[in-house]
């Protein structure tokens, strides 16, 4: 998960939003590297964990509960 | 972990201090070129093949991408290569 | 009544006097041991003398601040908040004195009759620093918002990305630096010295002083940079036009004074190129102040073409041991014995080479040519000019007794030429004057606006038959006009 913050923070100074979609065990952990990163705004929305152990039809189901969030992150 | 360096602002403080520039966000309305990288974790491809499927419902493009490795940040390269072709960019699935 | 005792882990003193300070408390004295040390060490220290009790946290050094002991053991008798008595480092007699003033006996058992203390932990030049940032703070001497980088960011990236520089790494502005920095001036932190264009920032001393940090000025430089940025904020600077134009001038700082040495300035050698700290950092120290404070940045604001290297920063001081002249801020107005700056809205300085005139007319002669040809030959009257006297060239007006007006209104009888010379198409040029506006071709055409348009100042190392011409930005009413000021005031 530190390294997509890494990634999405550089994508932004590339002038590029970008967005990471992480577990939601990564909440709190999220929130304390993206202060010591200097940017605690860092685009960045969860899904429910776990993420492994679910069928195909659940992670499209996933997907389509949480694409209007990435979106409207890109957005604002 | 080290605290992070306190500095006092050399500016006249007319904006608030968000640290690191954001990039500015897309336009709300207009069909955007939306890279789809993915970290290249198991089962992240099928949750991105959906997000695609979605995305174009709704009128972007988009782009597949994909890490060399989940374990370490993208190279320069790519990310230079995704910022010029691509108005955004979604990174999943991290867990 | 009560009675501190503050002590460090590792003051061997301290470990002397410790165990006699907790058997007075078991009697019923009104004593507290506070230890200056964190909060391992004090357990460590407990245990290794043999105390009871750990000693209490002085949290945050609060409890020292206050005190301000120089030495410890430091054992402080206060009546409520007043202090009564004091002893710091172990003096028997005096603290059996102390003691009994509180209602108490201090144990004598084993205690020597002298034996110094340590130093206070508040006397470590980074634990002084950061509680006289934190009393700055508490003061309102010090009111700029913190700015946090995050533990993960390298600061001198972290500042670059944030847009607080200007290409080159800055001096990360840490409180304590700040502080540190504003020793060097008298003046109250919250003055405003300028308001600063385009956007309209007040550049308080506090605010100078974080970009004089920033600049890597050491502190002596602070009353110049504070006098300068005085200067450019003047409305008849025009600073808001100079940052805004195509035009690659910036401002150019002259000192002129003895404190200029004092600030460890170089009026010799090599004075307007590199090396020496306080000319590189006082001329940055301005540039920064109007990125960060007025806002104006290259490429947004600031449309310059080609812009030039000065406007890194520029400035540097005049040599007046054996100048030909008083200092250029004394002539335009600074009290002689204060020490001033000039600053103008200049670009980057030329070479005039002369290596075979022998009389003030020819060395003048030669300067014009330099001076004429400021932004073009044919552009007239727009335009003013700084001649920087090598003092190789300057010999030759000190022997002949110019003064600076002789040098100016014969620089500027030179720059005359003769209108069919500087018509439009002339030389095959299509710059120039336009034939409208001559009626005789043989009407004499000045350059400058007027002699006292002409800034004649003097530096350079020994040797070496050089002077230095600048041109300026578009001058007099339409633009920008040299401000002088003193650094009196800032000091």
């Amino acid at each position: 998960m530190s390294c997509g913050l890494r990634d999405v923070l550089e994508l932004e100074t590339l002038d590029t939003p970008a967005v990471l979609v992480a577990s939601d065990a990564f909440v709190q952990a999220a929130d304390d590297q993206s202060r010591k990163l200097g940017q605690p705004a860092i685009r960045r929305t969860f899904v429910a964990h776990p993420v492994q152990d679910r069928t195909d039809e659940e992670l499209r189901a996933t997907a389509r509960a949480v694409v209007d969030d990435v979106v409207a992150r890109l957005v604002a | 972990m080290s605290e992070g360096l306190v500095v006092l602002d050399p500016t006249a403080e007319r904006d608030e201090a968000t640290g690191r520039p954001l990039a500015e966000p897309l336009g709300a309305d207009t069909g955007a070129r939306i890279a789809l990288l993915d970290i290249r974790k198991p089962r992240g491809d099928v949750f991105l093949d959906e997000i695609e499927r979605l995305l174009r419902e709704r009128g972007h493009e988009v782009e597949r991408t994909a890490k060399p490795t989940f374990t370490k940040p993208a190279p320069a390269d790519l990310r230079r290569e995704i910022a010029q072709r691509c108005d955004a960019v979604i990174e999943a699935l991290a867990d | 009544m009560q009675v501190i005792a503050l002590v460090k882990h590792d003051c061997e003193t301290c470990a002397t006097l410790a165990p006699a300070l907790e058997k007075a408390a078991a009697a019923g004295a009104p004593v507290r041991i506070v230890s200056q040390s964190p909060e391992a060490e004090t357990r460590a220290f407990a245990e290794r003398v043999g105390l009871a009790t750990v000693p209490e946290l002085d949290d945050d050094l609060a409890l020292s601040e206050r005190l301000d002991p120089e030495a410890v053991p430091a054992v402080v008798l206060l009546d409520g908040d007043t202090e009564r008595d004091r002893v710091e480092g172990l003096h028997r007699a005096r603290l059996e004195a102390l003691f009994e003033a509180a209602g108490a006996t201090l144990p004598r058992d084993g205690l020597p009759e002298i034996k110094p203390g340590c130093a206070s932990i508040t006397q470590e030049p980074e634990v002084a620093a950061r509680i006289a940032a934190r009393r700055a703070r508490a003061e309102g001497r010090i009111r700029a918002r913190e700015l946090d980088l995050g533990a993960l960011e390298d600061p001198f990236e972290a500042l670059h990305d944030r847009g607080l520089t200007d290409g080159l790494p800055v001096v990360p502005p840490t409180p304590e630096r700040v502080v540190a920095m504003l020793e060097h001036t008298a003046r109250d932190s919250q003055d405003v010295v300028g308001v600063v264009p385009p956007y309209g920032g007040e550049a308080t001393v506090e605010k100078v002083a974080i970009n004089a940090v920033m600049a890597g000025c050491a502190g002596p430089e602070l009353p110049i940079v504070l006098a300068a940025v005085q200067a450019a904020c003047r409305e008849e600077f025009a600073l808001h036009g100079l940052i805004a134009t195509t035009h690659p001038a910036g401002p150019v700082v002259v000192v002129s004074g003895p404190y200029a040495q004092e600030a460890g300035m170089n009026s010799g050698g090599n004075a307007l190129g590199q090396g020496t700290r306080a000319n590189s950092t006082i001329g940055r120290a301005l540039q920064l102040v109007a990125r960060n404070i007025g806002g104006g940045r290259p490429g947004v604001e600031d449309r310059a073409t080609h812009g030039s290297p000065g406007k890194v920063g520029a400035a540097f001081a005049e040599r007046l041991d054996d100048s030909p002249f008083d200092g250029l801020a004394q002539d335009r107005g600074v009290p002689a014995d204060e020490t001033g700056v000039t600053v103008i809205a200049a670009e980057a300085p030329r070479l005039l080479l002369d290596q075979l005139a022998r009389e003030p007319e020819g060395l003048c002669a030669s300067l014009a040519t330099a001076l004429e040809s400021i932004a073009h030959p044919k552009q007239r009257l727009a335009w003013d000019g700084m001649v920087v006297l090598g003092p190789e060239h300057g010999r030759i007006f000190r022997e002949a007794g110019w003064d600076r007006a002789r040098v100016r209104d014969e620089l500027f009888a030179r720059t005359t030429s003769p209108a069919r010379e500087i018509m439009r198409g002339a030389g095959g040029s299509p710059e120039g004057v336009e034939a409208r506006f001559v009626t005789d071709p043989d009407m004499p055409v000045a350059k400058f606006a007027a002699p006292d348009r002409i800034l004649v100042a003097y530096a350079g190392g020994d040797a070496g038959l050089f002077s230095m011409v600048y041109g300026t930005w578009a001058a007099g009413e339409i633009g920008s006009a040299p401000q002088s000021v003193s650094v009196e005031p800032w000091r």
